[in-house]
Order: C-alpha cells, then structure tokens, then sequence
C-alpha cells in the first residue's frame, strides 16, 4: 500500500513537471491548434473530400503521442542531471519509479489531448461524444506504450547524451509518415507495397486516429474487436519500455552511471 | 581573416564530427518528400500546380532554412547561457569578427543541412537554368540570415527568462509556418478563413517560399509579386543582422542569461 502511494505521488511529481514546462506547452499547443485550425481548413480547400472531417480527430492523437513521447525527455533529463540517483535513493522499488514514469507519462498525454479534443468539439461536431469516454482507457494504456518507446529511447541514448533527440525525431517521422494520421488507407495502398500497408495498419497512431474519427466523431458503433487491436498494439511498446528503463536504473543502481 | 576561420571550425566542428544532425536533416527530408509529400500529393488537387509534390518539396526547403536560421538564433541564447559566450567574448579578436564568425559558422551549417535536399528538388523539378537556381539558394541564403537575425533579436528576452525566450520562439515558429505560403498558395489561406491570408503577409516565410517557388518556374498567378519578395527579404537580412551587430557589441558584454 505504501509502495502504492509513494508510486502516485512520484506519478505525480513528473505529470505536473510536464505542465510546468512553458516553453514545451507553448511548442505543442502551437503545433497541434495551427495543424488544427490553419493546415486542416487549407487542405481542406484544395482536396476532393472533406479533409478537415479527417485531420481533426488525427490532430488529437498526435496530441497523445508528442505528450506521451515528452516521457523519454524527462527520463533523459532526470538521468542526465541526476535527480535519477535522489529516485533511487527513495523508499520506493526499481520497478515503482518505472510504473511512475509509464504512468505519469500515459496520464500527461490523456489530459493534454483531452483538451485538444474539447477544442476540435467546438469546431467540428461530433456524433457519440460519449464513444470517447469508451475509447479513454485505451488511448490512455496507447500513451504509455508511447511513453515506453520514448522510455527506450532515453535509455539507449543516456550514454550518447542530446543523441536522445535525433532518435525521437527519427521514431516520431517514422510512426507519424507510416500511418493513416495524415492520409486515408486506400491513397496508402496505391503508393505502398502490400506489407508495408499492413504495417501501416497495425501502427498504433492508425489504430486510434481512425477509433476517433469513426467512433466519436462519426457516431459508428464501438466495435470490441478493434479496441483490442488498440491494446494489442500498444502492449509490446509499453512493456519494452518498461525493461529498458528498467535495465537503465539498475545499471544505475550498481555502478552508479550509466 | 585565419582567426575568423578558426572561429568558425570552434563552433562547426560539433556538427560534422559526427554528423548526427546533418544525417538527420537530409533523413527528414527524404521521408517528407517521398513519403508524405508523394501521399499527400495524391489528394491535393489544384490545377495551377499540377505536381504537389514538387511545390511541397521547395516549401519544405525554405521550412528547414527557417528551422537552421532559428537554431542559429536560439543557439547564440544558450553559448550565453552556458557560458560559451562570455569565452568567446574573451578571445583576442574583435568584436566585428566575431559576428562575422558567427555569421559565416551559420551560413556553413545552413549550406551543410541544404546542400542534399536542395540538390533533390532541382532533380525532382529539372530544366532549370543557372540563373535560377542560384537566385534560388542565395534566397534561401538570405531568409536563413534573416531568420538567424530575427531569433538573435529576441534574445533580449532570453537575458530575463531563457524558459520564456523558448517559449516564445518556438510557439512563433510553428506559427510563423502554418501561416505561410511554405504549405499552399496565398489564395488558398484566403479562402479557408476571411484574414488568414493578411496574416500570412507578416510572415517572413511567405515572401521567402514564394520568391523560391517563382524562381523554381512555378506558376507565378498564384505567388506573391517576387519584388516585393526580394526586397522584404533584403531588408529582414539587413535590419536584423544590424540589430545582431548592435547587440553583440553593446548588450551582451557582462550579461548572464538567466
């Protein structure tokens, strides 16, 4: 029980650390409300459907994933500085500081988008805004698996310092440009080989941008199957994230860097 | 002039050996054009740019001279913040040669990231004449310099608050290029909202991405006239890098940025 609550409050401390960052929060909401209400209106004037419909519940998920992948800078940051060596001197588990991270990480990108999407309700209406309360858990245990690539991240990186942002960069195109955020499958299919497609399919972002665009903003009805496929999909980045970290603290813990 | 050079190397160094972020410039510009913007092409339908991709291709060119540009600027916030500058400051050479440094360490670094993406759009595009494409990267030159020089501008906020001159740079920028020819034509940000289009006319961007598309042999009907490019271009240089003499010999001596 102790464990417990010394895991939220130190969830806690790295959610409010994400909402404290100025310069962060000026660079995402900046980012995602000029995607929304600039990129989305023009294209929306040059294509032949209405892409406006289209990117606007995307625009929410990438929201999910720059908050989520925002985990792997403050791991990087906490390693970097050596706040990490005060965690390990807490009374708190190896394991628990991992758990915090993951959880924190998952609930920063949840209320971040959460606000993106209070946003897109006012300019684009939405047929089940209930079907999101469906959707919430789901996208939440996306964002940590987000949240444990990033955790990866930071700790291949944590011996190459600032190389830490060219892998992020390099995931964030790779998961952004391979999924249906920005464009419908079928434009896909007529460019892409047909496993490349399937792996666009598979991506988690493609998962829970067409979840949200089918079901809160076209009213479809919630299909089980395909929020499993969100859960399946997310599963082996959250726990890989979660050994890397891991793995990072202890060698911590013994040699004392990494 | 060999103190100058040596300068410039101090500083240039970091970025060539090894060239991390210079790879990682060319890779996102690669994913950008042949897998976003060959997708993305697909939709878009206007019949005075028959080939998007291409007009995608030199907008995300004269994105990336702006992300170079700014880097430079925020980079000249952070030698001061990390004490670098005051080093500098202290070296045997004169104050004018050390701007002149800085400002040739970032003309480098702005050939070096461009030098691979500007060779593909010129292949993509093909039958251009001489003139054309070195208008077209002294453009660029000049936008990057422009840009440098606007960010070195508002480093006076940074000696208040480095968190706020972050915040403020980086909201801008993304702002800077949503409302900006870089994406679409001037009509088209017309047309999605009532003002979008006067607002596109205070960016920088907008002059420098039509100036490079008019002299890339796009339809000129739906650009900017290019004198009124060139001569914006010309001014933002000058007044800005005069703002950037002013202050490295007036404001910065003595100064910590906080």
């Amino acid at each position: 029980m102790t464990e417990l609550v010394y895991i939220l409050q130190l969830a806690r401390n790295d959610f409010s650390y994400f909402f404290r960052t100025k310069w962060l929060m000026a660079v995402l909401l900046s980012l995602n409300l000029s995607d929304m209400l600039v990129v989305a209106l023009v294209y929306a004037q040059v294509m032949t459907f209405n892409y406006f419909q289209f990117f606007v519940p995307a625009v929410i998920v990438m929201g999910v994933f720059v908050a989520a992948l925002d985990t792997g800078r403050r791991i990087w940051l906490a390693i970097r500085e050596g706040v990490i060596q005060y965690y390990l001197s807490l009374p708190i588990s190896t394991q628990g500081i991992v758990v915090a991270y993951l959880l924190a990480g998952g609930l920063a990108a949840m209320v971040y988008s959460m606000s993106l999407l209070l946003i897109a309700l006012v300019i684009l209406p939405a047929a089940a805004v209930w079907n999101t309360l469906i959707l919430l858990p789901f996208l939440f245990f996306l964002a940590m698996g987000l949240a444990g690539i990033s955790a990866t991240l930071a700790a291949a990186a944590s011996t190459h310092g600032e190389y830490f942002f060219a892998y992020q960069q390099v995931v964030q195109i790779l998961l952004l440009t391979l999924s249906t955020v920005y464009y419908p499958l079928d434009t896909l299919k007529s460019y892409f080989p047909t496993f490349l497609t399937s792996l666009v399919s598979a991506n988690p972002l493609s998962l829970a941008a067409q979840a949200m665009r089918q079901y809160t903003f076209q009213g479809n009805p919630v299909e089980p199957f395909f929020l499993l496929n969100i859960l399946l999909a997310s599963l082996p980045f959250t726990i890989i994230g979660a050994v890397a970290y891991l793995a990072a603290l202890r060698t911590i813990q013994t040699k004392g860097k990494m | 002039m060999l103190d100058v050079l040596r300068v410039v190397w101090f500083d240039l160094k970091h970025e060539i050996y090894p060239p991390v972020w210079i790879g990682l410039q060319w890779f996102t510009f690669s994913m950008q054009i042949f897998i976003y913007g060959a997708l993305i092409s697909q939709l878009v339908k206007i019949p005075q740019i028959p080939n998007y991709q291409e007009f995608y291709a030199v907008g995300f060119v004269v994105m990336m001279t702006f992300d170079v540009g700014s880097h430079a600027g925020r980079e000249f916030v952070e030698a001061a913040h990390e004490g670098r500058l005051p080093y500098l400051l202290s070296l045997p050479i004169s104050r004018s040669k050390l701007f002149l440094s800085i400002a040739l360490k970032g003309g480098f670094e702005l050939a070096l990231m461009l030098a691979v993406p500007f060779a593909i759009i010129l292949w993509l595009i093909g039958n251009l004449t001489v003139f054309s494409m070195v208008a077209a990267a002294a453009t660029l030159f000049f936008l990057g310099f422009g840009v440098a020089g606007l960010m070195l501008g508002l480093s006076f906020i940074a000696f208040k608050s480095s968190d706020m001159y972050m915040a403020i740079t980086t909201g801008l920028s993304a702002i800077l290029i949503r409302f900006s020819t870089v994406l679409y034509p001037i009509v088209f940000l017309a047309r999605a909202s009532p003002g979008y289009d006067s607002v596109a006319r205070l960016s920088p961007l907008t002059y420098g991405a039509d100036l490079a598309h008019f002299l890339l042999g796009f339809d000129p009907s739906m650009l900017l006239d290019p004198m009124i490019g060139v001569a914006v271009l010309l001014a933002l240089a000058v007044s800005t890098l005069g703002l950037g003499v002013f202050l490295l010999g007036r404001l910065v001596e003595g100064v910590r940025s906080g």
